[in-house]
């Protein structure tokens, strides 16, 4: 255990540094006490829900186990890069796993994470919305628990614009737009949300980027995906910077009144009232997601984070049982009022804390339930990367080309190739 | 010496030209730090004082510890690339040996290294030896890629030493040591100082490594801990307190460099001007 | 007069006495062997063995997600790389920030190292001014150009440089402009100072019959003081073009290789890093390495040439 040795020395060696540099010494842990630590490896949440369950499991555990909160970044690509080279270097430390929805494919065919069985699978799995619950299998087990969900909304200015019909489509929308001469705010940089973006429009026209066998079957979808993006690029309605926008530029671009539509997550709402006022926020309308076609209802992106167990970790029996506490119908709800992340159980909904945090619940649910996972594919951020690669720059995409580009870009990925 | 007024003002305009451009960014990610969470985004180039985001960033465990990691390990790097830097060099200064030339083009080609090369083959070691994410997975490197422009300055260095002065002491009957410390240490010291100050600078400086090598607390540094720093919210771009921490950072080079610019020209050019 | 006495005899061994090897002689040589070995290891083992490792990953399929697939496959992670238009296009985006930034920064370092050879007052304020971009952190001097090019947060934007609606960071051309202009911005100060170097070199009484002899002022920059100055100026252009030929840092923080602005070692690290894939990722690795060779061969040949010419001249 030489590792363990050089750790501690080191461990020491940094604290003792500290101690040099400020004056004082620090812990990371957060919690004090006995029981045995586990380290929860999860996106650092800035409104303090991840903390307050922390707080509520270690209290309930007696003193069993003691949860460590190790902060990642809050951008879903980098969080995966860093967890993705500590599961790689088959660390022990890493005992619970805040998983992006879209990794439990590449995780569980990597063997980094325990699959849950039995009762275990049962209690991940009973009570949760039918999409989220689907975002956690994967060839027939289950592989983590469902903790918070996201989804996106379609929010826009009822002072400028009439309310959307139920069957609005992007280009309805485009077109709207660019005759009032006002923007549509999307995320279009080059990163996981244009993936989202992409994803969520060939779905919307019937496609699939992989289908359930793992195949590459993307169809004619990916053309009218690509002349969406490029109409929008194109049109009056494009935000200045558009293909570097990423959601917090959308949302700065909507509350700076340049645009009429926005489509983002929920964070934005109570940001308006923040950063502009509550009579700005009172101008802002909710819609579901835009149609892809006229005639095919659309799918919103299915986001959210799942809770997972380290494979290599030394504690998994403990760890599995705080993996359920951690994502309890309570915690679930302190999610939603602290960082505005609406719950994977369908019973939160009905908790009072999740409807006054969420005033649109009812239409993120229905969006959560009709919403479209991204790709089931263990090579999943290479096929990210592919579609990322062929819709971007948004205003250089050629429709009619697009879909073969795709289909290339994917294959090699597939191939574990350069592309 | 005279000079017209026209060749005055043609110099003042040729420095103030250079000044303005050195200083521009800085001035600006400074003004970018002061400003409050609703100024960041007005576009203009200086708004206001306000602390509000290095109140942040320094109540975050993520910028404390990557600060810390970014002093201990460029400090651990830079003392052991000096040591070992120091041996060579004076070896090539001061002895006749067979091999200079395999020291200094190794150096050489040390120095022209591309890192991304090796940080696969790096990566894939450290997890297998249990260095990934430590302070020895980054110093090691660091200390190697610092190792030719010290061994380079600072045998510049010692080359302009006067030796002779060690054995005039000894003949004045101080002993070897007493020569050694009353009388070379002294005469070194400035050079060794200079290649410290570069040797940091580059450690300090390093992203490829600390961005693959590390992936919590535990060892990245600042410049990496930049690049993942998280928002006020899930999705917000922090980038006040990005540029809070970024003038953090650049404080104790722009110190250094005021205080030893003498020092850090004379390191720079000594190495080079041999070709 | 002790230095000058000193000094040849540190700088090259003396004449080639191979007679005998003294026990002096012998004792020295082992003393130096001593000193040098630390140094000389610890660039093999971080160096030389992780190549040489990398070399032989560049071999395998060896994909870090499906660890049991490793296998031996020759050169195809090579014949991946090379068939494929994306190294060949972030070879050519690479090349361009090369030789557009190498450019400006030779022709801008001259200049600066000019002011600081010749100007008749405030040398040290300039001296103190360039070494903040030369110090600072490139992740930071890139954030800066990143948020002045901002279009909501930047102050560029709706000056006399650029329209109110200008975005550059979000097509390839001013995304290139950007990447440039930082790269220029941070390490022009480092070629001016070894262009300083070089300019120190030149003797000043060249100038002066020169000057007798009705030279301008732009006749004797192109015809003493360059010439007399080859050697630094390509010993600069040699460390900056390799440098410049690595460029990560800027590019990764002020796009991450968006609008085709992917540099060949954005491609290495998405490919090992990001995709995990050790295999094919060492294959670019050793790719880069090899251009990196290239490059340096080059320069030392023409080097070689030219201080063999100036030699034969003087």
């Amino acid at each position: 255990m030489r590792r363990d040795r050089s750790k501690r020395f080191l461990a020491a060696f940094a604290t003792a540094a500290l101690s040099v540099v400020t004056g004082c010494g620090f812990s990371d842990t957060g919690g004090g006490g006995r029981g045995q630590t586990l380290n929860w490896y999860v996106f650092n949440e800035p409104g303090g829900a991840n903390e307050e369950a922390i707080k509520k499991c270690n209290e309930e555990s007696n003193g069993r186990y003691n949860i460590a909160y190790r902060r990642l970044p809050t951008d879903a690509n980098q969080q995966r890069e860093l967890i993705v080279r500590r599961l790689a270097a088959e660390d022990s430390t890493v005992d619970l796993v805040g998983m992006d929805v879209i990794w439990t494919a590449e995780f569980a065919e990597a063997g980094w994470i325990e699959p849950w069985e039995g009762d275990r699978a049962l209690a991940a799995t009973e009570g949760k919305l039918e999409g989220p619950r689907k975002t956690v299998e994967y060839q027939d087990k289950v592989w983590a628990i469902p903790f918070t969900t996201n989804t996106q909304l379609l929010f826009y200015r009822k002072d400028r614009v009439e309310e959307p019909p139920e069957d609005f489509t992007w280009d309805q929308m485009i077109e709207q737009a660019a005759a009032d001469g006002k923007a549509i705010e999307v995320q279009a940089a080059q990163y996981e949300g244009f993936t989202v973006w992409i994803n969520s429009l060939i779905a919307g026209a019937g496609g699939q980027v992989v289908d359930e066998e793992g195949d590459v079957n993307v169809g004619p979808s990916a053309t009218k995906a690509g002349e969406i993006v490029s109409e929008l690029a194109n049109s009056a309605a494009a935000p200045p910077g558009m293909a570097n926008n990423k959601e917090d530029q959308a949302r700065i671009g909507f509350e700076s009144e340049r645009s009429n539509y926005q489509l983002n997550y929920t964070f934005i709402y109570p940001s308006a009232a923040e950063n502009v006022g509550e009579d700005f926020q009172k101008k802002i309308g909710w819609a579901r997601y835009p149609r892809t076609v006229a005639d095919m209802p659309s799918r919103p992106p299915l986001g959210g984070i799942n809770i997972g167990v380290g494979a290599f970790s030394e504690h998994k029996d403990l760890a599995f049982e705080a993996a359920q506490c951690l994502a309890q119908p309570a915690n679930q709800a302190v999610a939603s009022e602290l960082g505005g992340l609406p719950p994977t159980t369908e019973s939160a909904y009905g908790l009072a804390k999740v409807e006054k945090a969420l005033p649109f619940a009812d239409l993120l649910r229905e969006s959560i339930e009709e919403g479209t996972p991204r790709p089931v594919s263990p090579a999943y951020s290479d096929i990210s990367l592919a579609i990322q690669k062929t819709y971007h720059p948004p205003e250089n995409v050629e429709p009619d080309k697009v879909r073969d580009k795709l289909e290339d870009r994917l294959k090699k990925a597939a191939e574990g190739k350069i592309f | 010496m005279t000079h017209t007024p026209r060749e005055k003002a043609f110099w003042s305009i040729a420095i103030l030209v250079v000044i303005l451009y050195a200083l521009i960014p800085v001035a600006w990610i400074t003004s970018l730090s002061l400003k409050s969470p609703d100024q960041v985004a007005d576009g203009k180039f200086f708004s206001g004082f306000s602390f509000e985001n290095y109140d942040q960033i320094f109540s975050e465990n993520t910028f404390n510890a990557a600060l810390v990691n970014s002093l201990g390990i460029a400090a651990i790097a830079t003392l052991i690339s000096i040591a070992l830097a120091s041996m060579a060099a004076y070896a090539l200064a001061r002895l006749n040996f067979a091999g200079k030339a395999v020291i200094l083009s190794g150096a050489l080609a040390v120095a022209m290294f591309p890192p991304i090369s090796i940080v696969g083959s790096l990566f894939d070691l450290w997890r297998a030896i249990g260095l990934y994410d430590t302070w020895p997975g980054l110093i090691l490197p660091y200390m190697t890629f610092t190792l030719p422009l010290a061994i380079y300055t600072l045998s510049a260095f010692f080359r302009e030493i006067p030796w002779e002065l060690e054995q005039a002491a000894q003949v004045d009957g101080a002993t070897p040591f007493q020569a050694f410390r009353k009388v070379i240490v002294p005469l070194a010291a400035p050079g060794v100082f200079t290649a410290a100050i570069l040797v940091f600078i580059f450690a300090w400086n390093d992203f490829l490594f600390a961005n693959t090598l590390t992936s919590t607390t535990d060892a990245q540094t600042v410049p990496a801990a930049l690049a993942f720093f998280s928002g006020g919210s899930r999705f917000t771009e922090p980038i006040g307190a990005i540029s809070a921490a970024a003038v953090v950072v650049t404080i104790p080079i722009i110190i250094m460099v005021l205080i030893f610019q003498r020092r850090i020209v004379a390191g720079l050019t000594a190495g080079a001007v041999k070709g | 007069m002790e230095a000058t006495t000193a000094q040849p005899a540190a700088t090259k061994a003396p004449a080639p006495k191979k007679a005998k090897i003294t026990e002096r002689a012998r004792a020295e040589r082992k003393l130096a062997y001593l000193l040098c070995a630390p140094a000389l290891i610890a660039m093999l083992i971080v160096t030389g063995y992780p190549i040489g490792y990398a070399v032989y990953l560049s071999l395998q399929k060896y994909d870090l997600r499906f660890p049991d697939e490793k296998e031996f496959v020759g050169l195809s992670n090579y014949s991946d790389v090379l068939t494929s238009s994306i190294w060949w296009d972030d070879v050519l985006t690479t090349t361009i920030i090369t030789l557009a930034s190498v450019a400006i920064e030779l022709v801008l370092g001259m200049a600066i190292a000019l002011i600081m050879h010749r100007a008749i007052f405030g040398r040290g304020p300039v001296r103190a001014a360039i070494l903040i971009p030369y110090g600072i952190v490139t992740v930071v001097a890139a954030f800066a150009w990143r948020y002045a090019f901002d279009p909501s947060a930047g102050f560029v934007q709706g000056t006399f440089l650029l329209g109110d609606d200008a975005a550059p960071l979000t097509e390839r051309a001013g995304s290139l402009v950007v990447i440039i202009l930082t790269e220029v911005w941070k390490t022009t100060p480092f070629m001016a100072l070894l262009l300083l170097a070089g300019l120190s070199l030149v003797p000043d009484e060249l100038h002066e019959a020169a000057k007798v002899d009705g030279a301008s002022t732009v006749q004797r920059f192109f015809r003493i003081t360059i010439p007399l100055m080859k050697p630094a100026i390509l010993v600069a252009l040699l460390f900056r073009t390799l440098d410049a030929f690595r460029v990560f840092d800027s590019a990764f923080i002020l796009t991450g290789g968006a609008n085709r602005t992917e540099t060949v070692s954005i491609l290495g690290y998405n490919v090992l890093i990001n995709r995990v894939n050790l295999g094919l990722g060492s294959a670019v690795s050793v790719l880069i390495f090899i251009a990196v060779i290239l490059i340096a061969a080059f320069f030392v040949k023409v080097l070689g040439t030219s201080t063999a010419q100036q030699r034969g001249e003087v």
